[in-house]
């Protein structure tokens, strides 16, 4: 029974370990317990200046907006069970061979999937609040039900996410209604009680009152989300031979505005066929965004005026430049080793395509802009949540080249990303904060990420094309 | 082909040639000092068994890995400083990629032909469709095709622009027979119009019947290079000169 999980979780190790040394990558959590070791001893200055309350609460939200990042599991399912990737030689594929069913073999990857995240992301973090509470005086029960609650709000992302964006792959009219449904709920619930309903967040709720009813329903609440999952999952039959009109060629002539619309094209393509241009959109973006604001307008009070629309526009620009993952996540170096294309090539390819999806962040930030009453600052914002996301993923291109969903568990390229990108944070939030129109100079930090792309172009291209 | 690759003494031309080619891959040692060169017109066939080195031999020169040590030229350009420029002359088979999952194959010849910057990509892609029997197979998407297709499909991208040089790597993996009575027949016509072909494959049979010269590679050294006629002159068979070869430095 647990033959297939326990060969999957070795797969997982011995591909990431292969790829960075055992010792690397078994230093990533190492690396995430000393953040959160060390953050433990800055609680008590960090309570100065905000309510204990507020710090549980950006904790949770973190996790549970990690939750909500890696949980589309519904949205690649079929990649997954078909060809990973162009990694056809995987268990997930491969043990199709073998009498068990698609259900079965899925379910054991989403699970070794979520396993690995607990064990890379969620409990390296809790332990090391854990391993500091002695000397912060914080105590040991409070510790351990952190770590509890953390889990239950990274569960609670993924499995929700998981369930909607499967509901999404099989039938998207069931999808949107859902979709309609939770937020007339919600929005009803703003409206009538005038309660946040991030205040009725189960994960937040146990570590506010434990009680064992709480944390049973809660989890009876997981289970349920995740087994409808698994059981509406159906994946895509291969050599379905269907045919599609030739896009690709109006593509093409439609982009032609582009530096290098042969590949902007190509991207594009990817994005729309494989149904992740709506849904990434959605799961990986507008619905993450829509959970920090409600997260970020609790903690209004800490912030300087009109610091919650520069901070929210600060995070949007972090998440967007997540969409760099976005288009390198179909093809590796490898469908194009037999071409006359450099690696730079291909970055600057990806880029481009990845510049042309930013009008989503701006759109968003506009429109929260506009619904938060604060117009005035919407320009402010765009630019600092623009100039934020193009730096970002500036750094994130240098560090991992065309691979940064495999790289970043390098613990290094993890390290630099974070502080690179930390104090750049660091400093608008505290220019933006101090005066709203000071965030338009965000727009110097096209600069450094100019400088960061060709720095990644040449050191992409003296080395070996990753496979991954 | 004049303007291509080295114009040696005897005036033939050489399109390929490697001096002390060595790749490592941590502590292992992929290909080791090997040094050998093709002339214009051969179909020339690179044997070895499986990890011997041949596939990174092909990814050396075509510029999909950087060697180690050593050098190489291919149509006159050195693949460690110019890659690009190596994979803008020749075309190329690799062993085990695929076309990208979401195109469908007119696309994905379309996507070839912008980068190489074919003319008439039209008509030139339905010749192939036809030529290698899946013009019913141009819409669906690269992702859904067999594996046949797919390799049906590889192939197009690589002499559809009619390189001076095709490097393939087991050209004949995954077609039929009638398929690869067809290929065999086109790669033989190929090199009669004085363009060359450089094949890595175990396949030992279909080396001895098709390929001009060739070379052994074990364990990533050069055991033997030559012409196939210097063996057939003599009345020996390319299979078992290479299992007797290799077995000797098995046994060394």
């Amino acid at each position: 029974m647990f033959e297939l999980f326990h060969a999957m979780m070795k797969e997982e190790w011995r591909i990431h370990s292969t790829m960075f040394g055992s010792v690397s990558f078994a230093l990533f959590p190492v690396m995430i317990f000393g953040i959160a070791f060390m953050g433990a001893f800055l609680v008590p200055l960090m309570q100065t200046t905000m309510p204990a309350g507020n710090l549980a609460l950006t904790i949770h939200g973190s996790y549970l907006m990690l939750g909500i990042m890696v949980g589309g599991f519904g949205l690649l399912g079929s990649e997954v069970m078909n060809r990973r990737f162009g990694q056809a030689n995987l268990l997930a594929y491969s043990a199709r061979s073998l009498p068990l069913t698609g259900q079965f073999i899925f379910a054991n990857f989403v699970v070794k999937d979520t396993v690995y995240y607990f064990f890379l992301w969620v409990f390296p973090f809790g332990f090391g609040y854990l391993a500091a509470s002695p000397f912060t005086g914080v105590p040991l029960a409070g510790a351990l039900l952190l770590i509890l609650t953390l889990a239950l709000a990274f569960l609670f992302g993924l499995c929700t996410v998981f369930f909607l964006s499967t509901v999404y792959a099989r039938l998207r009219v069931a999808f949107w209604l859902l979709l309609l449904a939770l937020c007339a709920g919600g929005g009803a619930l703003v409206v009538l009680t005038g309660i946040n309903p991030v205040l009725l967040f189960p994960p937040l709720l146990i570590y506010h009152a434990f009680s064992w009813i709480g944390l049973v329903a809660t989890c009876i609440l997981l289970v349920l989300l995740f087994g409808v999952s698994i059981a509406l999952f159906s994946p895509e039959s291969v050599g379905s031979e269907k045919r599609h009109h030739d896009l690709y060629r109006s593509l093409v002539q439609r982009l032609a505005f582009l530096p290098d619309p042969t590949l902007a094209a190509k991207d594009v393509i990817d994005m729309y066929r494989s149904g992740s241009l709506i849904g990434q959109a959605l799961f990986s973006f507008v619905l993450p965004l829509a959970v920090i604001w409600f997260f970020l307008s609790l903690l209004a009070p800490a912030f300087p005026p009109h610091g919650l629309l520069l901070m929210f526009a600060i995070v949007a620009g972090i998440i967007a430049s997540t969409m760099y993952t976005w288009v390198t996540m179909f093809d590796s170096f490898g469908p194009y080793a037999c071409l006359p294309v450099a690696v730079s090539r291909l970055i600057a390819g990806k880029l481009t395509t990845f510049a042309l999806l930013q009008v989503l962040p701006a759109l968003f930030i506009a429109a929260v802009a506009v619904l938060a009453g604060e117009t005035a600052y919407l320009v402010p914002a765009v630019v600092l949540g623009l100039s934020v996301s193009f730096y970002a993923v500036a750094v994130m291109a240098w560090l991992a080249g065309l691979s940064p969903n495999v790289l970043v568990y390098d613990v290094k390229v993890l390290f630099l990303y974070m502080v690179l990108v930390g104090i750049a944070i660091i400093l608008f939030t505290a220019v933006a904060f101090a005066e709203p129109y000071a965030a338009l100079g965000s727009v110097i930090l096209l600069i450094p990420a100019w400088l960061f792309v060709q720095k990644a172009k040449a050191r992409w291209d003296a080395v070996d094309p990753a496979g991954f | 082909m004049a303007g291509y690759g080295l114009q040696r003494s005897d005036g033939m031309t050489i399109v390929l040639e490697s001096r002390d080619l060595s790749k490592n891959y941590g502590d292992v040692q992929a290909v080791k000092s090997v040094s050998l060169s093709v002339e214009e017109g051969a179909l020339f066939g690179l044997l070895g068994p499986n990890g011997s080195g041949k596939t990174t031999m092909i990814k050396m020169l075509t510029g999909q890995a950087r060697p180690s040590g050593g050098s190489a030229t291919v149509l006159g350009v050195d693949v460690t400083s110019d890659p690009v420029g190596v994979r803008s002359r020749v075309g190329i088979i690799p062993e085990q990629e695929t076309p990208p999952s979401f195109l469908t194959a007119m696309e994905y010849l379309r996507f070839v032909a912008a980068i190489r910057q074919i003319p008439e990509i039209e008509t030139k892609a339905d010749w192939w469709f036809e030529f290698l029997d899946f013009a019913d197979k141009k819409d669906v998407l690269c992702k859904d095709l067999s594996r046949g297709t797919r390799q049906k499909l590889m192939f197009t991208q690589a002499f559809i622009h009619e390189p001076a040089l095709a490097l393939i790597d087991e050209p004949l993996i995954n077609f039929d027979p009638i398929m690869q009575d067809v290929v065999k027949e086109y790669l033989a016509g190929y090199v009669k119009k004085g363009r060359t072909i450089f094949i890595s494959t175990h396949i030992l049979e279909v080396a001895e019947e098709i390929c001009s010269g060739f070379a052994i590679l074990h364990k990533g050294s050069l055991l033997h290079t030559g012409p196939v006629s210097e063996l057939t002159g003599r009345g020996e068979h390319l299979p078992s000169f290479f299992l007797a070869l290799v077995r000797k430095d098995r046994h060394v």
